[in-house]
């Protein structure tokens, strides 16, 4: 079995917020995190994920896959259908446990915690973007992006200038009380975005965020990433389309439950316009 | 607050399928109004009997012939001294049938002979003008009369005070002429001795006009017990007296007490119909609100996903469901509570002896507990399904 590259993460230029880009959320700080000293954000070692079938039949999703993230990166996780990189995306996300193996999501071993134990760390590390983007329809962009923090008790007049402020952020100031089903695709996922910053998690896990969206508002939404990117946030994001994963710095190829390669993406100079 | 969230997100949810929520509270609706409807009217009921017995005072017997009987005859003076030892008053009562005009206005009557003692024996006789007539009066034949409020009504329907006018009342051939010196109250009671278009004269008037009428006898005696008796004595011994002179099963007693068994027991029996009404459809209801919320759980399962997603704990969407639930319910609650308190006012305005809408907190807070409970109980079931989904399941789920 490969191991990947776990130490090769550029650490040293995707840890860096405060400098250069002027970062409206300031550096991803969570309060108690015994791993804010510097450690990987994500420290995946020997997953493995068994299914079992209705028939009995066992299907091995994972098989002792590792993966280290270091604060700030911003990676691109590709493999065919039948990879394993749904699932990987899963158990990343604390959605799912693994059969076996270790995860520390910011230094916490979260591969054994119970399943509340498991919503309350989603709520506080991670931030999900959909490609269905997920929103409530009836609510509008404002309460869909107050959500998480009525998750983690926040009270509800600081709930919403905090959405407020994600949404303004975002550039959707001005669609603060339009219900999602009143909204274009762009926009939507440009509130899903504004959903998973919300919070100021640890890690943005986005599932394909432009594969519902035409190529003009994917790449608006992917200049978007890049801009969270330069503020200092590690994303993750799982596609399948090559000139998407381009946008980060990292592509891990899974095949088989594995890491497959690691892949140093070289950007060409000024690939896409800044917004 | 994030049940204030959970209770907006549950009305967005019902609003969102408006139709659908108004057709499954409607069981809640129905079984809520008939178990308070139940309650209610059984209370008002029982309520307006109560003051009906205390106009009337509940120490009334009434003394019939035994129809089913032919050797059952009318009653005697001889039969109602001997019961005079009790410590009864006792009615001498007859009456006639006749035409009775007053100026231009006619009306069919029943014309009632009884003693001046009429307003002791019966308590629901009371005056709204002038007098009853006296003991004198009824011992020399004085041509006086006191007209019941219907009579007044048919009678003198534009004259608020017709004491001192003049009516005749004719029977067959015969022809006799009153003066009004008295206009009863209305009735208001269940229980009355009286048809309600008559009037009072002096027995001996009455004979006097009527003389075909036999003296000394009476086919019904009305009979009052002075209130610090027991009546259940006083009927045992009137059934000993009235047996010993004239044989078995040759009257009837009737008791107020009597009338209100059955009474009670007709209460009973339809309040066990309408709470058995209201308990199928709070049944049916129940599981109406289990199917919907089923239906709802299944169709919000992507929502459900993501809650979870986000951060939402298993307890969090048992409430957030639990919620939609009880919202459905309290709100059928609220308007089959709404629905019941209207039709009450309306059976209190309609039917005569109920006299004011009884509504005790304790049957609104059965009503508001008994819809909560239904959503509780139906709701508990789809809650915790969506509760024990599995984010990624749900996230997946098209």
């Amino acid at each position: 079995m490969t191991t990947p590259g776990s130490g090769g993460a550029p650490s040293s230029e995707g840890a860096s917020s405060g400098d250069g880009t002027p970062s409206v959320n300031g550096a991803p700080t969570v309060d108690g995190d015994p791993s804010a000293d510097g450690g990987p954000v994500i420290e995946a070692r020997g997953l493995h994920k068994v299914y079992t079938m209705e028939g009995g039949l066992e299907v091995r999703a994972l098989r002792g896959l590792d993966l280290a993230v270091e604060r700030g990166e911003f990676i691109a996780i590709m493999g065919p259908s039948g990879s394993g990189k749904s699932t990987l995306l899963q158990i990343l996300g604390c959605l799912d446990a693994p059969t076996s193996g270790s995860y520390k999501l910011a230094g916490l071993e979260v591969a054994r915690m119970s399943e509340d134990a498991l919503a309350e760390v989603r709520n506080r590390r991670i931030g999900f973007i959909f490609q269905a983007f997920n929103l409530l329809p009836r609510a509008t962009a404002l309460r869909n992006v107050a959500l998480p923090l009525m998750y983690r008790g926040v009270r509800p007049h600081e709930r919403i200038e905090r959405a407020a402020a994600a949404l303004e952020r975002i550039g959707l100031g001005d669609r603060l009380e339009h219900r999602s089903n009143e909204l274009s695709g762009g926009q939507r996922q440009r509130v899903a975005i504004a959903r998973a910053l919300v919070t100021e998690p640890d890690i943005l896990l986005a599932d394909e965020p432009t594969g519902n969206l035409d190529s003009r508002t994917g790449e608006e939404i992917l200049t978007l990433f890049d801009a969270i990117h330069r503020e200092g946030r590690t994303v993750l994001m799982v596609t399948h389309e090559a000139d998407v994963a381009q946008h980060t710095e990292r592509i891990v190829h899974i095949r088989d439950g594995v890491v497959e390669s690691n892949e140093r993406v070289v950007k060409a100079p000024a690939p896409a316009p800044t917004p | 607050m994030m049940l204030l969230e959970n209770i907006r997100s549950a009305l967005e949810a019902l609003a969102g399928n408006r139709l659908r929520s108004l057709l499954t509270l409607m069981g809640v609706m129905i079984g809520v109004f008939a178990v308070t409807t139940t309650i209610s009217l059984g209370a008002i009921a029982t309520a307006g009997i109560t003051s009906q017995l205390q106009d009337f005072g509940n120490q009334a017997l009434f003394i019939t012939p035994n129809e089913d009987n032919p050797r059952s005859t009318n009653f005697t003076d001889a039969d109602i001294d001997a019961l005079a030892r009790l410590p009864v008053s006792i009615l001498r009562q007859r009456n006639v049938r006749g035409l009775a005009r007053a100026g231009s206005e006619e009306a069919p009557l029943t014309v009632n002979g009884v003693t001046a003692n009429a307003p002791q024996v019966d308590r629901t006789i009371k005056l709204a003008r002038g007098r009853y007539f006296t003991a004198e009066e009824d011992r020399r034949a004085a041509p006086v009369m006191v007209l019941s409020a219907d009579a007044k009504e048919a009678l003198f329907p534009d004259d608020p005070n017709p004491v001192g006018q003049e009516v005749s009342v004719t029977v067959g051939s015969s022809r006799s002429f009153y003066t009004v010196i008295g206009v009863k109250e209305a009735l208001t009671g269940a229980f009355t001795f009286a048809a309600s278009v008559a009037v009072d004269v002096p027995l001996q008037t009455l004979y006097l006009n009527h003389p075909s009428l036999t003296r000394g006898e009476y086919p019904f005696l009305p009979v009052t017990v002075s209130l610090e008796r027991d009546i259940g004595d006083i009927e045992a011994q009137v059934e000993a007296i009235l047996t010993r002179r004239r044989g078995a099963d040759t009257f009837r007693v009737q008791t107020i007490q009597g009338a209100l068994t059955l009474f009670d027991t007709i209460t009973t029996i339809l309040q066990a119909v309408l709470g058995g009404i209201g308990a199928i459809s709070l049944l049916v209801g129940g599981i109406g609100i289990l199917n919907i919320m089923l239906v709802s759980v299944t169709e919000r399962t992507r929502e459900i996903g993501l809650r979870k997603a986000l951060g939402a704990k298993k307890g969090v969407i048992l409430q957030q469901f639990l919620i939609e639930a009880v919202v459905l319910t309290l709100v059928g609650g609220l308007v089959g509570l709404a629905a019941a308190i209207g039709v009450l006012y309306l059976a209190v305005a309609l039917v005569p002896f109920l006299d004011t809408v009884v509504l005790s907190p304790f049957t609104v807070l059965l009503g508001l507990f008994v819809s909560v409970a239904t959503g509780v109980v139906f709701g508990v079931w789809p809650a915790n399904r969506a509760a024990n989904l599995s984010p990624i399941e749900a996230l997946r789920y098209e």
